[in-house]
């Protein structure tokens, strides 16, 4: 058997004083990755008096979440940016899901086109669609309403995402929807009582993705919306004005909203590190 | 309902059946193949020879490129699988991961809304032939191998279809447990004698199991006849050297008269041709053809006339116990295997003679590869 060689950086330091190099820069890597949302959370429990000196006072105080959460604009942008995002997942699941199986399983000039323009659509860059969508959701009416949101992220899930969809599918054999299909299944029978149970854990995560995307998503609300369907992260941003900043307000904003991303993300951890890896 | 109802006739007939991939690549090749109903025929070739195309092109799950296929009465070219009244057992079992061993055999029967009582029935008998009972309440994931392919077998016979067709279900399991599948499906064949097809790439698989053994290479069929007779009378080279373990000899000799016998000869060999294949070699006379002689049929020493036998030097010596195969080199480097008894007192380096009986010779055109004497 052929030797495994030590990294020679380390090689001659004792293995404890290993561990506790190797524990340190860990802490260190985490402790960068934390550092702003600690600061964010410091700032957030801190009176407005004292946002700019988070390191030194003493003082703490929860009222700036009382402060944000009277406010109802914060509230109708929590409900709405949760319901877009709600409603985004649900109905780019519905095509990403079908869209990623197709990718997987068929060839054809209907699978190759469809191949081709999400390829084409995921290769423009994010912010070069937001200009055309909005002249687009002026043209049409759906300026600042629900649907103007809900369309743009749907489609851009769709095309983000199916990629990942057909990851999953080529990752399941397809001898097992050859057997429902021998058994007396339809092939959407065959998709659907087969290779849509298969692909649980890899909807889930992809489910975590979308909603995490869209709840976290600033510059498409920014564009098109206005006050009538105000959702969280521009609501957030509005804390700057020409009055000054509102630190303390858009910390406890922040925080909050950090929340059920948060959340989320801690419960669909195992799926979401499932699909990534694919 | 397995065993009671007697299903129609259920003949297989493929007719200038054709596959293409795009127009560059022939899976398959004007095959034509008739399979009587209840019979065994096993499909084997090397891989990418079209033998699971053409299972699966009977299956329904590939599109077939011009032909016909006929299973029964009905011409089944534009039927969708489910349709066909066919059973399959994959490679990796297939079996449904989602669902426990008792609803992955249920779900055909289910799919065909037959009732729930029947269905129990079904399963219970076929638990009984495959001693599945202990696993029916488990996920196929916590099966073994071997457990698994039980199960998909579960699977097709509760259907009580037609049809059986395998690809290549043996493949992903231990030789110990291949052995005892092999039994286990000859065994079933038995028990319920059901129109099969059975694809492989193992010889000794199709030998095994099959009442019919069709070669296959380059999507074309080469032969098909029973074990006995493939490997007795192989129509060409190819198929005289993929039928048989260790492998068919092949020397380059040529025709040549000698006083009344005619001989096949080389630079070291000189074997006397026996008179029926004399006869066939008739036209070959002076000219080189390739000579085919199996290992089981060289014998060490030279009992008999010296014109059955020839000179070798032994090179490799493997013992197994119940025989022994011996690599010679024979003249200008070629090397010939040949089984012996494992008590023969025989080392590498040794030079002995191999005899060989004058029937058991085959000749092959050097050209064509085709059978001059099978």
């Amino acid at each position: 058997m052929a030797m495994v060689k030590e990294p020679l950086l380390f090689a001659r330091l004792p293995l404890n004083a290993r561990r506790v190099l190797f524990g340190l820069v860990l802490f260190a890597i985490c402790f960068l990755f934390a550092f702003p949302v600690l600061w964010l959370i410091l700032t957030s429990l801190r009176p407005e008096s004292g946002v700019y000196y988070v390191h030194r006072g003493t003082e703490f105080t929860l009222g700036n979440f009382v402060e944000v959460l009277k406010d109802d604009r914060v509230v109708e942008a929590f409900a709405n940016s949760a319901l877009i995002a709600t409603l985004a997942t649900v109905f780019s699941l519905l095509v990403t899901v079908s869209s990623g199986y197709m990718l997987s399983r068929f060839q054809g000039p209907a699978a190759r086109t469809w191949f081709g323009t999400i390829y084409v659509f995921r290769c423009v860059p994010y912010i070069s669609w937001v200009l055309p969508l909005y002249f687009v959701a002026q043209s049409w009416g759906l300026y600042d309403t629900y649907m103007g949101l809900l369309l743009p992220h749907i489609a851009v899930h769709i095309c983000f995402f199916s990629w990942l969809m057909k990851g999953f599918f080529d990752g399941i054999d397809p001898s097992m929807e050859y057997a429902a299909l021998i058994d007396g299944c339809t092939r959407w029978g065959a998709f659907i009582r087969v290779a849509l149970p298969s692909a649980i854990p890899a909807i889930a995560a992809l489910g975590v993705l979308c909603w995490l995307f869209t709840w976290n998503e600033f510059l498409f609300a920014l564009i098109l919306t206005g006050n009538r369907v105000p959702v969280i992260t521009v609501v957030m941003a509005q804390f700057v004005t020409e009055m000054g900043m509102r630190w303390n307000l858009m910390a406890a904003t922040a925080v909050m909203a950090l929340l059920p991303a948060f959340l989320l993300a801690l419960f669909g951890q195992k799926y979401v590190i499932r699909g990534l890896r694919l | 309902m397995m065993t009671s109802t007697t299903k129609f006739m259920a003949s297989i007939v493929l007719s200038k059946l054709n596959k293409h991939y795009g127009s560059l690549h022939h899976a398959v090749k004007d095959v034509d193949l008739t399979i009587a109903d209840k019979e065994f025929v096993a499909l084997v070739g090397p891989s990418g020879c079209g033998k699971s195309t053409t299972l699966r092109m009977i299956a329904g799950l590939e599109d077939i490129s011009s032909g016909e296929i006929r299973i029964g009465d009905r011409v089944v070219n534009n039927l969708p699988p489910r349709d066909r009244d066919v059973a399959m057992v994959f490679q990796n079992y297939a079996l449904y991961q989602h669902m426990s061993v008792y609803d992955n055999l249920a779900f055909g029967l289910r799919n065909k809304k037959v009732p729930e009582s029947e269905i129990k029935a079904a399963i219970d008998r076929a638990a009984e032939m495959l001693g599945l009972h202990e696993l029916l309440k488990r996920r196929p994931r916590q099966l073994s191998g071997g457990q698994q392919q039980r199960v998909a077998l579960g699977r097709c016979i509760v259907r009580n279809p037609l049809v059986f067709l395998f690809d290549e279900p043996l493949s992903n399991l231990d030789a110990k447990l291949r052995a005892q599948m092999r039994i286990e499906i000859k065994r079933l064949h038995s028990q319920m004698p059901t129109t099969s097809v059975f694809v492989t790439h193992d010889q000794v698989e199709a030998m095994t199991l099959g009442d019919r053994v069709v070669i296959m290479r380059d999507g074309e069929v080469q032969q098909a006849g029973t074990p006995l007779s493939v490997y007795g009378h192989p129509v060409n080279r190819f198929v005289a050297g993929f039928i048989g373990a260790p492998a068919m000899n092949f020397l380059d000799v040529t025709i040549r008269k000698e006083g009344d016998t005619r001989v096949a000869q080389s630079a070291a060999v000189k074997l006397a041709i026996n008179e029926a294949s004399a006869r066939a070699l008739e036209a070959w006379q002076g000219r080189p053809v390739i000579m085919g002689l199996r290992p089981e049929h060289l014998a060490l020493g030279s009992d008999g006339p010296v014109s059955r036998s020839f000179p070798a030097k032994v090179e490799v010596v493997e013992q197994l116990g119940s025989e022994i195969l011996l690599e010679t080199r024979v003249g200008d480097a070629r090397v010939t295997v040949a089984r012996v008894p494992p008590e023969t007192q025989v080392a590498a380096g040794d030079q002995v003679r191999l005899s060989v009986q004058p029937g058991r010779l085959h000749f092959f055109d050097p050209k064509t590869e085709t059978a001059i004497v099978a």
